[in-house]
Order: C-alpha cells, then sequence, then structure tokens
C-alpha cells in the first residue's frame, strides 16, 4: 500500500498544478485579453487618421509589455511542470517492478500448441462463469474448433445454480435423480439435501398444506432411509409443532436461510467432482498462486543476482524457494524426506520403519550398517528389511 | 501487497507515458501559440515606434495581439484540460489498486479480466478484448487505447503500406532514436524492396540516395547488401538477397513494430498474464501430478487439469523441503490432530476418516483406491517428522 501512497502523493500534485495553473491562466489570458480588447475600442472610438498623444503610446508601451510577460511567465509556469512529471515516473519506477517477466522463460506458451492449448483453458474459464459470448468471440478470433462438448456441462450447470439462487429447486432435483447412481457411488447426500429443502418449504407454507408435505415425505424420503434415517425422523418431528409454529420449537434450526447457501456449494462441489472437474475454474487458481509466487521469485531472482549466484537457479526443474499458497492450493500429498530434505519420488518412495517413522528408502539405504538399522528419531533398533512402502 | 507491486507497473506506467506526451504535445502547443502573441505584440511595437501613431492601424494591430491572445487561451484551456484528463486516469488506477486490500475475491476476479484483457489485445483478439472490457467494466483500468492505436499501425503494415508507421516513427523520434531503434531504416529498406520487385529500379537507387545516405555505423553492411540487390533478378535464391525479397519481412515488421511499441511504453514483451500464469503453474506443480494414471490424479489440481498438465511439462516444480500430508478421504491435513494412519495394504488416510468409516461399517474401513476390506483393529500409526 506503501507503494500506492507514494505513487498517488505524486499524482495529486501534478493535478494540484494543473488545476491551478489551469485556473490561472483562464484568469490572466482573459484580463489581459479584456485590457487590450478595451484599447481597441478606445481607438476605434477615435477618428482614424487621429495620431496618438505620448501618452496614449506610453499606455500602449506599457500594456504591450504587460501582454508580452504575462505570456511568457504563463509558458515558464506550465514548463515548470516538468519536473513534478518527472517525479511521478521515476516514483512508478521505484515503488513497482518494471522487469517482472525475468523471472520467466518466453518459450513456455508461444508456440501455435501452447496457444491453443491456453485458449482452450481461457474458453472454459468463460463458460465456466456463464460469459459465454465471451468464450465464443475468443473461439471465433482464435480459430479454435467450438467443441460443444466443453461448453455444455457448463452451461447446464449454470443454469442449475442460478435457479437455486432463485429458490426453485426443480432444476436441481431433476439433475440429481439422472444421476442418482454416480452420485450414490460417490457417497454424495445431494439428492436428499436438496428433497429435504423441498419439504421444508412445505412445510414453511404452514398447517394448510401439512397432506401435501406428509405425500411429499411417504413419496420421496423412503429411499433415502438406510442412510439418512436419524434426519428423516428430525423432519418428520416438526409436524408436531406445525400447528404453533416451527420457528418456536427444537426444530428452529432446519428453517435456518444457510441451508439455501449449503445446497449451493454442496450441489457445486458434487455435480464438478461428478464430472470430473475443479469446484473453482484452474485459470483463476493458478493466477491466484502466480499472484503469490511472483512477488517471491523476483525477490529470489534479486537477490540471486546482488550475490553473483544466479546461474544456481536454471529454472528447469525446481524453483529455488518454497512458495506457501496457502492450505486450500494444496491438492497433493507431499512426502519430503525429514533426512534428505527433499521429495520422495517412485524411485526415492516414503518407508515406515518398524517404530513408525517415516523416511525415504534412500535415506534409509544410507542409515542401514551391517544390517542393522537404528531409528534416527527414536532408540528402536530394527532389521532393515522389515521397513514398508507406503503410500500417500 | 507485494503482487501489486510486482504486476501493476504498467497499469500506472503506460497512462504515465500518455500524460508525459500529453504535456510534451501541450508544451509545444503553447509555445507555438506565445511566439504568435509575440510576434503581433512586435508589430505593434513597430507601429508605436514609427513617426505618426495612427489610431486605425494601432487599432488594427491591437486586433491582431487580442486574436492571438484568446487563441492562446483556448489553446491553452484545451490542452491542460487534456493533460488534466489524463492524470485523472491514473489517478483512478491508483484508487482501484488501493481496492486491493479490502476487494477481496471481487478484486481479484477483476484483476484476472485486466490480465485477460491484455493478453488478447497483445494476441491480436481485439474483439474480445473490447468485449471483455466492456462487460466487465474495465476499459478505464487497462491500455486498450494504447494497443488499438497500435492496431492501426499493423493492419496497415499487413497490407504492405509503410506510411502509418513511417509518421509514428517521426512523431517519437527522439525517443526511438534513444532506444537505437532500427525500425524507420527498416522500413526504408522496405520500400526498396518494394521498389526492386516492381523493377523500378532507377526509382529504387533514388530512394536508397534520399534515405539511405545517413546510415549509422553498423547498418553499413545492409545498406551494401541493398545496393548489391540491384544485380540480381527478383527471384534470386542466393542468401541475403533472397530475404529481402521474402514476402515474410513483412511479418517480421509487424513484429518489431510490436516490440518498439512495447519498449516506447515501458511494457514488457510478455504479458503479465502469461508471466504470472507461469510462476502459478510451478507452484502448484509436484510430481504427483505426472504420475501414473489419470485416476490418481486431483480433478480439483489445475495442473492435473488436462490442458495445463502439457502446458506445465516444462516448467519447474514447486520446491518443497518439509511433508505436506492431507488424507485423500477427507481432504484433511494429517497432523497432530488427525493422526496419519497406515492400512495393511500401506495406503495412509486420515484418523478422523478412518474412525468414521469404521463407525459406518461395523469396524472395518475399506482401502478408497484398492477397494479392499480391513478391521479398524489393524490400522497402524505413521509417524512424520
Amino acid at each position: 500500500m506503501d507503494a500506492c501512497t507514494a505513487v498517488e502523493e505524486e499524482v495529486d500534485k501534478i493535478l494540484q498544478k494543473f488545476t491551478g495553473i489551469k485556473d490561472h491562466a483562464d484568469r490572466v489570458l482573459s484580463d489581459i485579453t479584456n485590457h487590450v480588447q478595451s484599447l481597441k475600442e478606445e481607438m476605434d472610438n477615435s477618428p482614424p487618421d487621429h495620431e496618438l498623444t505620448a501618452a496614449q503610446v506610453l499606455i500602449m508601451k506599457e500594456a504591450l509589455g504587460k501582454v508580452r510577460e504575462t505570456v511568457q511567465r504563463l509558458a515558464g509556469d506550465h514548463r515548470d511542470i516538468h519536473t513534478t512529471i518527472c517525479k511521478l515516473g521515476r516514483a512508478i519506477d521505484r515503488n513497482f517492478d518494471s522487469d517482472f517477466s525475468s523471472v520467466s522463460r518466453e518459450d513456455v506458451f508461444s508456440g501455435p500448441e501452447q496457444v491453443q492449448l491456453l485458449n482452450q483453458v481461457v474458453c472454459q474459464h468463460f463458460y465456466r462463469h456463464g460469459m459465454l459470448d465471451i468464450a465464443d468471440e475468443l473461439a471465433r478470433e482464435a480459430g479454435l474448433k467450438s467443441e460443444e462438448g466443453h461448453k455444455e456441462p457448463f452451461t447446464e450447470l449454470n443454469n442449475i445454480l442460478d435457479s437455486l439462487k432463485q429458490r426453485d429447486l426443480g432444476p436441481a432435483l431433476a439433475w440429481a435423480s439422472a444421476h442418482r447412481e454416480s452420485l450414490e457411488t460417490q457417497n454424495s447426500s445431494l439428492e436428499f439435501k436438496l428433497h429435504r429443502l423441498q419439504f421444508i418449504g412445505l412445510i414453511q407454507e404452514g398447517a394448510a398444506r401439512q397432506n401435501e408435505a406428509i405425500q411429499y415425505a411417504r413419496t420421496h424420503f423412503g429411499q433415502f432411509v438406510r442412510r439418512h434415517e436419524k434426519e428423516i425422523q428430525n423432519l418428520m418431528g416438526m409436524f408436531l409443532y406445525l400447528p404453533h409454529g416451527v420457528n418456536k420449537s427444537p426444530y428452529n434450526h432446519l428453517l435456518d436461510p444457510n441451508l439455501w447457501s449449503e445446497i449451493y456449494d454442496v450441489f457445486t462441489r458434487d455435480a464438478c467432482s461428478l464430472l470430473g472437474l475443479s469446484v473453482d475454474s484452474p485459470l483463476s487458481v493458478c493466477i491466484n498462486a502466480g499472484c503469490t509466487a511472483l512477488p517471491a521469485l523476483l525477490k529470489i531472482k534479486h537477490l540471486m543476482q546482488q550475490r553473483q549466484v544466479a546461474g544456481i537457479w536454471n529454472g528447469k526443474d525446481e524453483l529455488p524457494i518454497e512458495i506457501d499458497l496457502g492450505q486450500e492450493n494444496r491438492y497433493h500429498s507431499v512426502f519430503a524426506c525429514p533426512i534428505l530434505r527433499h521429495p520422495s519420488s517412485d524411485s526415492n518412495p516414503p518407508m515406515r520403519l518398524v517404530c513408525g517413522h517415516v523416511i525415504s528408502r534412500d535415506a534409509l539405504n544410507k542409515l542401514v550398517s551391517s544390517n542393522k538399522l537404528k531409528c534416527p528419531y527414536c532408540p528402536v533398533e530394527q532389521n532393515p528389511a522389515e521397513a514398508r512402502l507406503i503410500f500417500f | 501487497m507485494a503482487d501489486l507491486k510486482s504486476l501493476e507497473h504498467p497499469t500506472l506506467k503506460v497512462p504515465y507515458e500518455l500524460l508525459n506526451k500529453k504535456y510534451r504535445a501541450a508544451l509545444k502547443g503553447i509555445d507555438l501559440k506565445v511566439s504568435h502573441v509575440r510576434s503581433a505584440a512586435l508589430e505593434l511595437e513597430k507601429g508605436l515606434a514609427a513617426e505618426t501613431v495612427k489610431a486605425g492601424d494601432i487599432s488594427r494591430l491591437l486586433g491582431g495581439v487580442a486574436e492571438h491572445l484568446s487563441v492562446m487561451k483556448r489553446k491553452a484551456e484545451e490542452s491542460i484540460s487534456e493533460e488534466l484528463q489524463a492524470g485523472y486516469v491514473c489517478k483512478r488506477r491508483l484508487e482501484h489498486l488501493r481496492e486491493h486490500a479490502t476487494g477481496g475475491s471481487q478484486w481479484r476476479r477483476s484483476r484476472l479480466d485486466r490480465m485477460l484483457v491484455e493478453y488478447f489485445l497483445r494476441k491480436g483478439y481485439y474483439g474480445t478484448a473490447t468485449r471483455l472490457a466492456d462487460t466487465s467494466n474495465l476499459t478505464n483500468l487497462t491500455n486498450i487505447d494504447v494497443f488499438l492505436a497500435s492496431r492501426e499501425v499493423e493492419q496497415s503494415l499487413a497490407e504492405r503500406e509503410t506510411s502509418k508507421c513511417l509518421a509514428w516513427c517521426q512523431d517519437n523520434r527522439s525517443k526511438l532514436r534513444k532506444l537505437k531503434s532500427t525500425m524507420e531504416f527498416n522500413l526504408r529498406i522496405q520500400e526498396y524492396v518494394e521498389l526492386v520487385r516492381a523493377d523500378k529500379r532507377v526509382d529504387a537507387v533514388r530512394h536508397a540516395r534520399k534515405h539511405f545516405s545517413n546510415f549509422e555505423d553498423d547498418q553499413l553492411q545492409d545498406v551494401q547488401h541493398c545496393m548489391a540487390l540491384l544485380a540480381f533478378p527478383t527471384n534470386t535464391e542466393l542468401s541475403p538477397y533472397k530475404e529481402f525479397l521474402d514476402e515474410k519481412r513483412w511479418d517480421r515488421l509487424i513484429e518489431q513494430f510490436r516490440h518498439e511499441y512495447y519498449r516506447l511504453f515501458h511494457m514488457s514483451n510478455q504479458s503479465v498474464f502469461t508471466v504470472t500464469l507461469e510462476a502459478g503453474l510451478s507452484a502448484l506443480k509436484t510430481p504427483q501430478c505426472y504420475r501414473g494414471t489419470k485416476e490418481r490424479r486431483n480433478p480439483s489440481c489445475p495442473v492435473c487439469n488436462e490442458s495445463f498438465n502439457v502446458l506445465a511439462s516444462s516448467l519447474p516444480m514447486a520446491h518443497c523441503s518439509q511433508s505436506r500430508l492431507f488424507c485423500s478421504i477427507s481432504g484433511l491435513p494429517l497432523n497432530e490432530h488427525n493422526q496419519p494412519m497406515m492400512l495393511p495394504n500401506g495406503h495412509v488416510y486420515g484418523e478422523q476418516a478412518l474412525q468414521q468409516m469404521a463407525a459406518d461399517n461395523n469396524g472395518n474401513v475399506i482401502c478408497p483406491k484398492t477397494k479392499e476390506s480391513f478391521p479398524y483393529k489393524k490400522v497402524e500409526k505413521v509417524f512424520v517428522m
């Protein structure tokens, strides 16, 4: 924020100066023009052959001097702003990095194939956000083959989510029952939660639609008894309080409007995982990660250059520093061997020792002496053959 | 805040350069008007110095002064308003950047849109860029006008026209000279080549005399090649003359123009979008994203996404010296509150998820990866340092 403040100060100075000079120029030039005009009128009023007196000539000369001085000063004032403008340029350069591209390799996204792939990703990003017209325009301009298959799932999901926002469960229920089997294999309770909300909706209408609610429960809840028995009991318990109002009963938590925002999230998550899609747009996730990573990378690059060790980072296999992207941006378990301080790989997998401690296989092999292994973390001595390969 | 510092230089520098340009133009304009006023004043002075000073003459001369003054006033007003406007563009962008602290995900989304607009412009997808800028209300926050201005010149070059690009070189002559640009020289060579191609060799020589005589030292060889070109037929197979006559030279001119145009505005040759994306993909990339079958990949991981997987293949991986472990059933981190537990088949999951599964399944746990079933009693603790 300091950076912004510093630059903004300079901008404000410039704006102030320009506003000042604008008003000033306006006033001074009006004055002097009026003065000259009035002198001219005076001349016009006397006969054209009238010879000017010495006094009149003097007045003229004075006016002339004034004209010259005014325009000169004005131009000078305007010229003086130059330093302020230069300062702004320097402030921007000082507070913002101009060479952000120094840590990147130009060739990564420049090949025709890469450009096409990237455009596809961008296109899907727009489909996902429901900006269909922009995606179509991009597909046209970039010459992408418009693949209906890519568009369809997002259009459908967006429609369902839109109606969920308007508290219309119909499309979502239709979708859930169409995909019932796949949802069940994922252990998803989406369909039940949708029916539950529909049922609560009927209950909220009051005792008048009581029979309808019972009918609804009979038709739909039966199939969920195996997994949601307890919750169904809770739901049916609401009937007890229906005449006096459920909101004053122990069941009032079921009327919580948060259930609606929850269903929105549940639907997004379950539908995306069913279709093999990520919940957030991969593009947004990457860019946000990049915004965290880039400053750190620039800094380390700068430091390495200062220490003249820039060659160490060849930019090929691994970033030089660890970048913490936060909990939500970790998608894979990474086991780093605590002995070798290096992530495990297929050739160097994690091994669980008999005592339960985990080290990598290379470290294990190095620690073995005369077919015995002492755990580096506890006193247990063991046979290295008993260590087990494990999978995270 | 660090991301603002690293990424937003062009957001501010480009409007600054525009302001600077406006200022210089205003300086010139106002100076011109001042000199007009001064010459009118000089006339008047001469008139006053004459032996007989007649009211009619003076009135005419005064009229001249007054007219020039009012022209100057108009000019000053106009140019200073333009400068102010350019200044307000900077101000508005700064205000937008300040919202970074409070804007949250909405702000980040608009940042992505801004990056995309710039990327589209650089790629030449002008329609998409303008549409996105309009939809997301970003016209003032992106350098769209600057790119649209360059588009005109690019188009004229694509139509084998040099005049617009030459005019641009003329406009920015002093800056281009500072950058040691060869743009104008290359354009002149192209004109010359076109004359040779059209077999107007005499005109070509005339053109060369006019424009090549003040070459720089390092351009001597090019000039020699150009002159030697006169001796060859237009379908020559000899290098370097073949290259001169190649139609692709026009495309290279467009490339060069783009390059110089960006340099003039202190813009990088790469878009913020691709640079950030590259850093982001690297930071997210793990060996797991490239291991084994698609089923083992995480559909939420961007690098496991089909297209990104290919794009990121040549990028460096994230650095990791500390274990970061998650339960693949619940997605929760494995730590002292959620002990990692190993099933007899070697797969590790979180204690919480396994306990829950055992409670639901009469004390049995099923490995989600191999579908084997084990009694919970056989699950063993794992210690990760």
